[in-house]
């Protein structure tokens, strides 16, 4: 079953939520059952989350079952939810039972309803297992799609990184939707823990009184804003054992106070790096470094490996460098999704994610982000983006293709001689980019290197 | 400006609304996009106005219009 959910005490506690009911493991795997009852393998759901037990038992139930879910959160503005369900069609919808007004209800449970929407099943990857927004892309209907593996994969990563056990009581206020919130979530499962899921403001009084009976929190870096101005620092939390952040950078200062914090109270501050293309963490930097390498994302996390390419395209695993971050493990995810055709693609990035982040390595081997390689030409001031490009092409011609160039214009290697002269026009209209300043080399084969980078340059 | 005009002047900057909307229903069931962004601002500001340092527990009753006017009562600031 899902993250072995069927293999922990039936009796222990998974989750309690802002309402005050809890759920045991055991419930986890009877839900299960039931949901299954109602609905098939392979349908695809959209969640509407909010950070609760109901919306919990759906992820659980949907990837205990081979149901594939879209979760997205409840609060998802009209309009950007309208498009995401015309694009990807789903069959059914999870939702709070207060959306659920005038729907068909098929079953509802723990305030939430099961819908039917008429909609027919999209044949789907088999091994397609979860659908997340990508983050950072606010009311971008692009996706990210998950395999069940790197589900997996990721949750053990993230258990061992924080050697969690089922004695952990996660603070879980990162939203379910995001894929750091579902980390947090998938990887405490896994351990047999429980989570204190909420939806509270951290401004709220309810979430100060969670987070006395919490052993971690994981936020970002706005929520160490929040606690920091909270003056958390000084308050009496003997509970808590670690404090982790991840989804950006901490300005300088705020590091120093949350790593003395740390040393001082004799808790474990931790910094995360990661990207919803690799199942959320890739990187952390061990707690006991907190105070003597500031800033810095530290080493691949258990599981995983980080590399650097430079700018000769050298790629080192050790040693000082600098250049393009490269991570390899099995929660690199399998690609995006932008058209509901997508559903049924395979895995594009074989287990190896280009970070497009500019890394820097030291000699003890931690990483420090230092800048966002930004692969771009400008043409008359207009600015294209390469990748974009490129992507537009695969999702038109369903070709592989790479684009560079220089400010003169933009060259596009394609491997289907048909398309010589038809994706300048293409190209034009989705860009304006001047069609006479693109170039089309049609080549036998796109070569790419251990490292995935293109070498027929 | 009195200090009641500061407050007002902070709310209405903050939420992006007219004077007249502050009343006792202006609180943070009622007021959409009332969260933790805006809250820290709302107590932010009136720190700065008003030369005060909040207690944590007063930024956690800072939920409303009426309450934040009794925070402010606290602090002997007159309103």
């Amino acid at each position: 079953m899902f993250l072995d959910l069927d293999k922990k005490e039936r009796l222990r506690i998974a989750a309690i939520d802002d309402s005050g009911q809890s759920i045991t493991y055991g419930e986890i795997c009877d839900f299960s059952i039931e949901f299954a009852k109602h609905l098939p393998e392979r349908a695809l759901i959209f969640i509407l989350s909010e950070n609760q037990i109901g919306s919990l038992l759906g992820y659980t139930a949907s990837l205990s079952n081979r149901i594939v879910p879209l979760i997205i959160s409840a609060a998802t503005e009209e309009n950007l939810y309208n498009h995401l369900f015309d694009l990807y069609q789903p069959e059914y919808l999870w939702l709070p039972q207060t959306k659920a007004e005038g729907k068909k209800v098929l079953f509802s449970a723990w305030d939430y309803c099961l819908v039917k929407t008429g909609n027919q099943r999209p044949p789907m990857y088999e091994d397609l297992s979860l659908l997340l927004p990508t983050s950072g892309s606010t009311g971008s209907p692009k996706l990210v799609r998950h395999s069940y593996r790197n589900i997996e994969a990721n949750a053990d990563n993230v258990r061992r990184l924080f050697k969690l056990d089922g004695s952990e009581k996660a603070m879980a206020v990162l939203p379910m939707h995001y894929t750091m919130g579902l980390s947090v979530i998938a990887s405490h499962l896994l351990a047999g823990a429980t989570l204190l899921l909420s939806n509270r403001s951290l401004l709220d009084k309810g979430f100060w009184a969670t987070l006395k009976e919490a052993t971690s929190f994981t936020g970002v870096p706005y929520s160490y804003e929040i606690l920091t101005k909270m003056r958390f620092t000084r308050m009496d939390l003997p509970n808590l054992k670690v404090i982790t952040q991840g989804g950006g950078k901490l300005t300088e200062s705020l590091w120093n106070t949350l790593a003395q914090y740390a040393h001082e109270k004799g808790k474990q501050f931790i910094a995360t790096y990661g990207q919803s293309e690799c199942t959320a963490r890739m990187a952390y930097l061990p707690a006991e470094k907190a105070q003597e390498k500031v800033c810095s994302i530290g080493i691949a996390e258990p599981g995983g490996e980080l590399s650097i390419v430079d700018d000769n395209g050298n790629e080192t695993f050790e040693g000082e460098a600098q250049g393009e971050m490269v991570y390899r493990g099995e929660n690199v995810t399998l690609g995006y999704a932008t058209c509901r055709e997508d559903l049924l693609k395979g895995d594009e990035n074989h287990g190896i994610m280009h970070t497009g982040d500019l890394a820097r390595r030291d000699v003890d081997g931690c990483y420090y982000i230092i800048g966002r390689l930004k692969r771009f030409l400008k043409i008359f001031g207009l600015r294209i983006g390469l990748d974009e490009v490129e992507q537009m092409i695969k999702a038109e011609y369903k070709t592989d293709c790479y684009c560079k160039g220089n400010d003169e214009k933009l060259i596009v290697l394609v491997t289907d001689a048909r398309l010589q002269d038809v994706l300048p026009s293409f190209i034009e209209e989705k860009t304006h980019l001047f069609h006479q300043r693109i170039e089309i080399q049609v080549v036998k084969e796109i070569l790419r290197n251990e490292a995935g980078k293109v070498i027929n340059q | 400006m009195t200090n009641l005009e500061k407050l007002n002047k902070i709310f209405c900057e903050v939420f992006s609304v007219e004077e007249a909307a502050l009343n006792s229903e202006f609180n943070k069931d009622n007021v959409e996009g009332w969260d933790s962004v805006h809250q820290l601002s709302l107590t932010t500001s009136v720190e700065d106005e008003f030369d005060i340092m909040l207690d944590a527990v007063d930024i956690l009753e800072f939920t409303s219009y009426d309450n934040a006017k009794q925070v402010l009562a606290k602090y002997e600031i007159e309103l």
